[in-house]
């Protein structure tokens, strides 16, 4: 029995892939072993059969009709073709632009959340000029400062008959 | 204006008058080439049309690199390297759409032709050539196509096992096994074929 290692070195004897050294090994066994012999026998056999075997073809087709395909061809692959490459690029960018305008706009969201989060702040009441409130939303405590004396500036806009 | 004859102008001066833009000259070295061309791609992916197709295209592929061939072989042997290198990607494309593939099962239970025997009698002995071509035809139909290629380029295109790796992408010791178990596994298809036709099975 060969072992695979040697039926490969066998194959490669027969192929003239062998180093001068290695091939001498190979000659050597061949001398001595039939098994490697025969196994040579065949490979050869195998090899001859396949190149004498080769059939010839000639192709299907007219002179005229295969050469008329390839010359189209030709032509085809050679003129050029720029709108489909345009829009491809457009299609890029638009692909590149869609995720960045999307990230864009939730930190504009977060920006605007963040500079308008309710903090504590003071705030005078336009009708009555007397009234300041001071308001902490996140504690959600309110005061109201009202500025006295009320009474003597109402007294001194209006007629006292008017005051009800 | 009358068109050039280039009938018996030789491919190394069609080559440069090609290369030059001259599409009769082109013209002229695939009407030259072109059953070779498409012999190769039927051998390697044996159908009629997609043959056809991929030598059509490996035509295409030679008019757009024609200024890369600096003329270090010949241009039919160039141009068949480029038909290998197109249906070898067209079998990889086919065997990825396959959800199993059979052959690399064969490959996988690897081992098989270490154990066959030894083929004894030359199974194509007193053939004669038309009868040796049709049973080494049949025979390499049973290949799967990496035991097919690996055959074709090595004894059709006679590369070494170092040139057969590089254009398959595998390594040097895949090709040896490869080979091997193809001229075992032919040797034995031969076998077979020898005894269908004398009616023995």
């Amino acid at each position: 029995m060969i072992d695979y290692d040697s039926q490969l070195k066998i194959q490669a004897y027969l192929d003239g892939e062998l180093p001068e050294a290695e091939a001498q090994q190979v000659a050597k066994r061949l001398a001595q072993d039939q098994d490697a012999v025969l196994l040579l026998s065949e490979l050869r056999n195998t090899r001859q059969a396949m190149v004498n075997g080769q059939a010839p073809m000639a192709l299907p087709e007219t002179r005229e009709f295969f050469w008329s395909k390839i010359e189209r061809e030709i032509g085809r692959q050679e003129s050029p073709q720029p709108a489909p490459r345009r829009n491809s690029m457009l299609a890029a960018w638009r692909r590149m632009l869609v995720p960045a305008g999307a990230v864009a706009a939730v930190g504009l969201v977060c920006m605007l959340s963040l500079v308008s989060s309710p903090g504590p702040r003071m705030e005078t009441a336009l009708a009555d000029s007397g009234a300041f409130t001071y308001r902490d939303y996140n504690s959600g405590a309110t005061l109201v400062w009202l500025s006295y004396p009320a009474e003597n500036e109402f007294a001194d806009s209006e007629p006292a008959g008017t005051v009800q | 204006m009358t068109e050039k004859d280039y009938s018996t102008t030789d491919d190394q001066t069609l080559v440069r008058a090609a290369q030059k833009g001259d599409m009769t000259a082109f013209e002229e070295l695939v009407a030259r080439h072109r059953d070779k061309i498409y012999a190769r791609a039927y051998s390697m992916v044996r159908n009629e049309e997609e043959a056809i197709d991929l030598s059509q295209e490996a035509w295409v592929k030679g008019w757009q690199r024609l200024a890369q061939f600096q003329g270090e072989s010949g241009f039919g042997t160039w141009m068949t390297r480029i038909v290998i290198n197109l249906c070898l990607d067209h079998l990889r494309k086919q065997k990825r759409q396959r959800s199993e593939s059979i052959d690399a099962m064969d490959e996988e239970s690897g081992g098989v032709e270490r154990q066959m025997p030894v083929v004894t009698v030359n199974p194509t002995a007193g053939l004669e050539r038309g009868e040796l071509r049709q049973r080494i035809d049949r025979a390499l139909g049973q290949l799967s196509h990496e035991h097919r290629t690996v055959l074709v380029l090595h004894e059709f295109e006679e590369m070494e096992y170092k040139e057969i790796a590089r254009t398959m992408g595998c390594s040097i010791g895949t090709v040896m096994s490869r080979l091997f178990y193809a001229r075992r596994k032919l040797a034995a298809l031969l076998v077979d074929l020898k005894k269908d036709d004398l009616g023995m099975t």
